[in-house]
């Protein structure tokens, strides 16, 4: 919103990405902490689909991703494809303390293999990273008891009860391994995340940068009167280099959160 | 993994009578499984003419309109559909007097049991007058019978209305500003005894600030009206209950109004103690609903304080639980999360719980549906609605590409509580705009929040056109989605503004966005009406249904492990005929996961899949094996015709089993794809083999000798149309020479394995005897078997190519053969529509055809190799001579009787059972026992007298039954009578003289 505003369109690339995934598997907050580096325990579902935007700048490039967050419970998965349709890059999130969601994962990929744009740029997260890690226990005994408290409650949900123990590796219940050797083969990126720590979450975005293929982009939205894809001055070379969030991503927090 | 449904097909429009009975919100026929069924069956339903009058003069006018006896309730309505109605349960009245009125009135006054005085002249004639006051007696007379009179009392002590009517101060003493209970002062003394339900605001506090909500001028508005118009049963809805609900409805008395207007009131008066029933019913059980329960728990209004207590989470938890227990089909879907928090706040438990059913089953139907159809087709009807009030954006979206519904349907499916952009939603009845303009923040949300609008059908669809008309000129510089949601935002959140920032008109500028919006709703497009959008919906079901059927084919044959060596055209084949199985004979209710306790905890548990038991598979086989259906030519001199029935045999049941790799008695659509990739792409040996294994139920590599048996009729049954007795001569080869060898093969003592040799030593006698087979002792391995079927050509051309062959994916051609229209019958034939119609003219053709000696029946082969009748070879031949001894009784004449009635009840023959079982061979070592041979043989011998010599094309048909539904698209515009209509001034539709009777009947008395 603030970007049509800034005149800086006609530089950006702007790149529509999905976010796929089981139900709670973090995807809102993973997106929440990349547009708006905030983290809320308690986010509510999302319904349908949310849509966001966050700049990247790479090199002397920029991107403008348009994020869509989509509903991870089955039945809303026939409209994904609404999403999902014309996306040049996509994120399937699962919660490596949840094997079912690599399954839904594998599945989310499968699809968009066959079904999506031929070129997509397909990482595969696994969130919540910072509840199998040892150093998050010491601060996690506070900040994560908001998914303890949820997983007490849910003494009737089979596979969610933790260990009392503060053992937190015990909780993983997909081997980074696992999870690599799948994404490896499938050709996908691959990340371990944490949306509550912020560990990996740019990464995420600065490796799809890197992979996306701009050039096709851009040539195949010039001269189209769509915003952000028209008249781009910049040059063809593609660079290596870290993605900085924009300045403004400030200013677009009150776009996110809603 | 899918789910396959086919309850979209089985979709029925309501019928006239199921409108009334939601136009007045009255619970559905049967819609409690069985509970109220049996009344339902005679339930006494009448309308009549007439005009209400209230009981107190110069309170309210007279309107004209219809009132409905719909046992056990009393319903009106005035002309206008929308001015003035009830719906009373019958059980709240307590007399009903005739009027002594003027000559040629019927009148009747009726009295609540809190004494309010409804009057009612009857001005249909006079003997339906008179009928109507019969029914309605008898009517009264259940209703006392079955108690439910008593009942009332008790029951409105739960509601808060009853309280508020008794009171003399408006807001009591232990209540907050807000309407919220006082309680922290006096921890230690008793609660005081409140009998009416509230919700989770009473100690939570309600959302938004009591000031600014004028919360005490609200609860004295609604005192007073309650107090003179009824209220909760017994509430007659007069234009000034309108206003006052779009004036607002207090924090204490919302709840229970959403409840009155919605009708779900109803529902929790004719159930008691339903809800506790269903939970404690269920207590401890999981589902996949509930896991997602669980899941979004805490994730509900998370910044209400009520949730972040375990009383409001467990609360939530229970009332949603409870939902996916009574309706397990929908479960739980996300958004219900946010809805049912939402109406917590203000209702209790069972309050919303009944609330919830009205909501997801009446007012969003198939919304949450796991389809969603619900929501996808009102998506399509909006877009409909806008391309037809608002072209111009329509066509500018159309332009740019950018699909309505990714911002609608997020706000249609959560009611515009989603999000924080709403914290009071109201539901309202069909043709009300209910709403509050009420603004109000919950806590520590920084948002302004806005009240949402539900109207019925949908309640999104008079404000959504309203959003777009608003944000018009701005709409149309949007070039994308994203920009186009980017809008959306900006204008919720901007809902609390003034309309007019700039004007300078105070008045003006103290108009907000949202006030705006509503005025825009109202004036602009109450066009939008009930029959549009229902008659849109017919438009759009089956688009809308073929969409998702189609979709969720893809999905399927996407999820399957496994293609095999299929192409996705084929699984797309084989899943059309597993729609159409489950169509017809559709599997058993969603099948409820297995007990908590074989449910492994480890997180791997498996999703929901749809499988077919056997009758399902029996018809699903009959569309793909050519012998697992019946195909009757019929020929009758008119038509002719090929009457198709699902053919039932052993053999189709074992392969049921044979695919059932997993072993539950039921098959999924993956086990059918590979089970049909096991045989459709098989060369000679491994068909032979297939078929082998298919017979060896062990699987221990060898065919007991009653396997043999089996495996022999199973060749039967499939050859059992053939014409010639190549076939037939084939089996009984077969079978003489599987014998042969499966004797000579027989280990003797010597060479037996330990195994067997233990179990012979137990028994003891002559241990070297091949006489002493035992059932289940080894006999036949499959090199022999290989052998014995590779010496006969005709098995072996079977299993070369026929077998394989005989699964076709593609779809069987209409049983019809189409008759020439030149024929004598052929036009009445061209006019016949129904199926049942067909079958009459089927029968009808048949009859005259017999009697005119033309009735030919033949069955069609499965195999159809040899059409031709062969030269028949000497029958003797075809048996060995020790086969012939025991097979005397089969004479040739009892053979051919049997070949008379053979074409009348074709599978009785092919059925047959063979008890071998326990019965060793004694005195024919070489065979199996005569008990179990004989009939064997006889069949075989029958079967051979029976052939009906004939030759017969391969007749297709390509008459293509298009029964589609004619789309009941009466787009009957009647769009420009309704304009404006709910602001106009509420026409009583009675000319002057009519109300002068009316006012007349307010001081008559009873008559003696
Ligand atoms: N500990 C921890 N919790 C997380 C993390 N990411 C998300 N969560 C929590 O997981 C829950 C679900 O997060 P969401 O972001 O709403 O999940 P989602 O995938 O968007 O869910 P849907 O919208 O229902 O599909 C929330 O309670 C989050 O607080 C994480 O990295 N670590
Ligand atoms: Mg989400």
């Amino acid at each position: 919103m603030s970007d049509s505003a800034s005149g800086s369109v006609d530089k950006s690339v702007q790149v529509k990405l999905v976010l796929l995934g089981e139900a709670a598997v973090g995807k809102s907050s993973v997106v929440l902490r990349f547009v708006s580096n905030e983290f809320q325990a308690n986010k509510e579902p999302t319904i349908g689909a949310a849509f966001l935007t966050q700049k990247c700048r790479l090199e002397d490039r920029v991107l403008r991703y348009e994020i869509w967050d989509t509903a991870g419970q089955e039945r809303f998965h026939s409209l994904a494809p609404m999403y999902y349709r014309n996306a040049q890059a996509a994120v399937v999130v699962y919660d490596i303390t949840k094997a079912t969601s690599l399954e839904k994962a594998k599945s989310w990929v499968k699809e968009l293999q066959r079904q999506a744009n031929p070129n997509i740029v397909i990482a595969l997260a696994g969130n919540k990273l910072d509840l199998v890690q040892p150093s998050a226990l010491s601060t996690g005994a506070a900040s994560s008891s908001e998914s303890e408290d949820e997983a007490d409650d849910a003494t009737a949900t089979p596979g969610e009860t933790p260990g009392s123990s503060g053992e937190p590796e015990s909780l993983r219940q997909v081997p980074r391994e696992e999870a690599q050797a799948y994404a490896t083969e499938a050709g996908l990126l691959f990340f371990e995340t944490s949306a509550k720590t912020g560990e990996g979450i740019v990464d995420i975005f600065t490796e799809i940068a890197k992979k996306i293929p701009i050039e096709h982009i851009l040539a195949a939205t010039r001269g189209t009167a769509r915003p952000g894809a028209a008249g781009s001055r910049a040059d063809g070379a593609r660079q290596e280099g870290g993605v900085n969030l924009e300045e403004n991503a400030a200013k677009s927090k009150d776009a996110c959160n809603c | 993994m899918s789910t396959i449904s086919t309850a979209l097909r089985n979709f029925k429009e309501p019928t006239k009578e199921q409108l009334t009975q939601i136009f007045f919100s009255l619970p559905s026929v049967g819609s409690l499984d069985g509970t109220e069924k049996t009344l339902d069956q005679h339930v006494e339903k009448m309308d009549i003419n007439a005009v209400l009058s209230f009981g107190v003069q110069g309170v309210e006018d007279s309107y004209a309109g219809k009132l409905h006896i719909i046992a056990p309730y009393l319903a009106f309505t005035s002309l206008d559909k929308k001015s003035v109605r009830f719906t009373i349960p019958l059980s709240t009245i307590r007399r009903v007097e005739r009027l002594n009125a003027r000559a040629g009135i019927y009148a009747l006054s009726l009295s609540t049991w809190h004494g309010m005085k409804i009057i009612v002249q009857l001005t249909s004639l006079r003997p339906t007058a008179d009928q109507f006051c019969a029914l309605l007696r008898d009517a009264l007379k259940i209703e006392l019978q079955r108690g439910q009179m008593k009942l009332v009392k008790g029951f409105v002590k739960t509601c808060y209305s009853e309280a508020l009517v008794s009171e003399t101060s408006t807001v009591a003493d232990n209540e907050r500003e807000d309407g919220s209970l006082i309680s922290e002062e006096k921890e230690n003394a008793a609660p005081r005894e409140s009998t009416y339900h509230g919700g989770l605001g009473l100690r939570f506090k309600f959302p938004g600030d009591p000031k600014k909500l004028r919360e005490a001028s609200k609860i004295k508005l609604w005192a007073t009206y309650l107090r003179a118009h009824g209220r909760n049963l017994t509430l007659l809805r007069y234009p000034q209950c309108t206003r006052l609900v779009q004036v607002g409805l207090p924090n204490r008395l919302r709840g229970e109004m959403w409840e009155t207007l919605s009708g779900s009131m109803y529902l929790r008066f004719s159930n008691p103690g339903f809800y506790e029933d269903l939970l404690k019913k269920n207590e401890g059980r999981t589902s996949t609903s509930t896991e997602d329960i669980e899941k979004d728990l805490h994730r509900s209004l998370p910044e209400y304080a009520g949730y972040q207590s375990e009383e409001g989470i467990s609360a939530l938890r229970r009332v949603l639980q409870a939902y996916s227990f009574k309706n397990p089909e929908l479960g739980y879907c996300q958004a219900m999360n946010i809805l049912a928090a939402a109406i917590l706040i203000y209702m209790s438990e069972e309050q919303a719980f009944w609330l919830l059913e009205v909501l997801c089953d009446r007012l969003l139907p198939g919304y949450y549906a796991p389809s969603m159809h619900g929501t996808l087709l009102d998506q399509r009807v909006f877009e409909s609605l806008v391309q037809r009030c608002l072209p111009i954006i329509h066509d500018h979206f159309q332009v740019v590409d950018v699909q309505l519904s990714v911002a609608s349907l997020p706000w249609f499916l959560s009611l515009f509580v989603y999000q924080q952009y709403a914290n009071d939603i109201c539901i309202s009845d069909s043709r009300l705009l209910l709403l509050h303009g009420t603004q109000g923040v919950i806590p520590s949300r920084t948002r302004s929040v806005c009240s949402s609008i539900i109207y019925e059908p949908s309640p999104s669809f008079h404000s959504w056109p309203a959003i777009l008309k608003i944000n018009g000129e701005k709409l149309l510089q949007i070039q994308d989605d994203g920009g186009f949601l980017n809008l959306m935002r900006d204008y919720f959140a901007s809902l609390g503004d003034s309309a007019h920032p700039n004007s300078t008109d105070p008045r003006a500028r103290a108009i907000t966005r949202f006030q705006e919006l509503l005025l825009v709703s109202f004036r602009e497009f109450s066009v939008i009406t009930d029959d549009m959008i229902l008659s849109e919906r017919r438009r759009f079901r089956s688009e809308i249904i073929n969409s998702i059927e189609s979709f969720s084919k893809r999905s399927a044959i996407r999820n399957l492990k496994t293609l095999g060596r299929f192409t996705k055209e084929q699984a797309g084949l084989i899943y059309d005929a597993l729609y159409m199985a489950m169509c017809i004979l559709p599997p058993p209710g969603p099948v409820n996961p297995p007990p908590t306790l074989l449910t492994p905890h480890d997180g791997t548990e498996e999703k929901p899949e749809t499988r077919i038991e056997l009758s399902t598979f029996q018809y699903f086989l009959s569309e793909i094996a050519t012998w697992a259906r019946n195909e009757k030519i019929v020929m009758n001199g008119f038509q002719q015709r090929i009457d198709r029935e699902i053919a039932e045999h052993e053999f189709i049941d074992r392969l049921f089993f044979f695919w059932d790799t997993s072993c539950r008695g039921a098959l999924s659509f993956q086990d059918l794809v590979s089970g049909l990739d096991g045989v459709m792409f098989n060369d000679l040996m491994e068909n032979i083999e297939w078929f082998f294994n298919l017979h060896d139920k062990n699987k221990d590599g060898f065919l007991t000798k009653d396997e043999v048996l089996t495996l022999s009729e199973s060749f039967l049954f499939i050859f059992r149309y053939e014409v010639g007795d190549a076939y037939l001569g084939a089996v009984s080869r077969f079978m003489t020479n599987a014998f042969e060898y499966g004797d000579a093969l027989l280990p003797t003592a010597e060479d037996a394995d330990p195994n067997s040799e233990r179990a012979h030593d137990g028994q003891g006698p002559e241990p070297t005897s091949p006489h002493f087979i035992e059932s289940n002792q080894p006999y036949l391995n499959l090199a022999t078997f290989r052998m014995v079927v590779l010496a006969d050509e005709v098995l072996e051309s079977f299993f070369e190519t026929d077998l394989s062959g005989s699964f076709r994916l593609e779809p069987v051609p209409d049983a019809e053969l189409p008759v020439s229209p030149s024929g004598l019958l052929g036009d009445l034939w061209s006019t016949i529509a129904t199926d049942s119609n067909k079958k009459m003219f089927n029968m009808f053709t048949d009859e005259i055809g017999k009697t005119i000696g033309k009735h030919q029946v033949i069955n069609r082969p499965s195999i159809g190799r040899y059409t031709k009748l062969e030269e028949p070879k000497a029958r003797e031949s075809l048996l060995t001579p020790s086969m012939r001894k025991s097979s005397s009784k089969a004479s040739l004449t009892g053979s051919s009787t049997a070949a008379s009635t053979a074409t009348l009840a074709p599978s009785s023959s092919s059925t047959l059972t063979v008890d071998t079982k326990g019965q060793p061979a004694k005195d024919l070592p070489q065979l199996p026992s005569s008990e179990s041979l004989s009939p064997m043989v006889q069949a075989v011998n029958a079967r051979l007298m029976e052939r009906t010599p004939f030759a017969i094309d391969d007749a297709k048909d390509d008459e293509d039954e298009s029964d589609d539904e004619i789309d009941a698209n009466d787009n009957d515009d009647r769009v420009m009578d309704e304009v404006d209509a709910f602001l106009e001034a509420h026409d009583s539709g009675l000319t002057d003289a009519d109300k002068e009777v009316a006012n007349d009947l307010l001081h008559a008395e009873p008559l003696k």
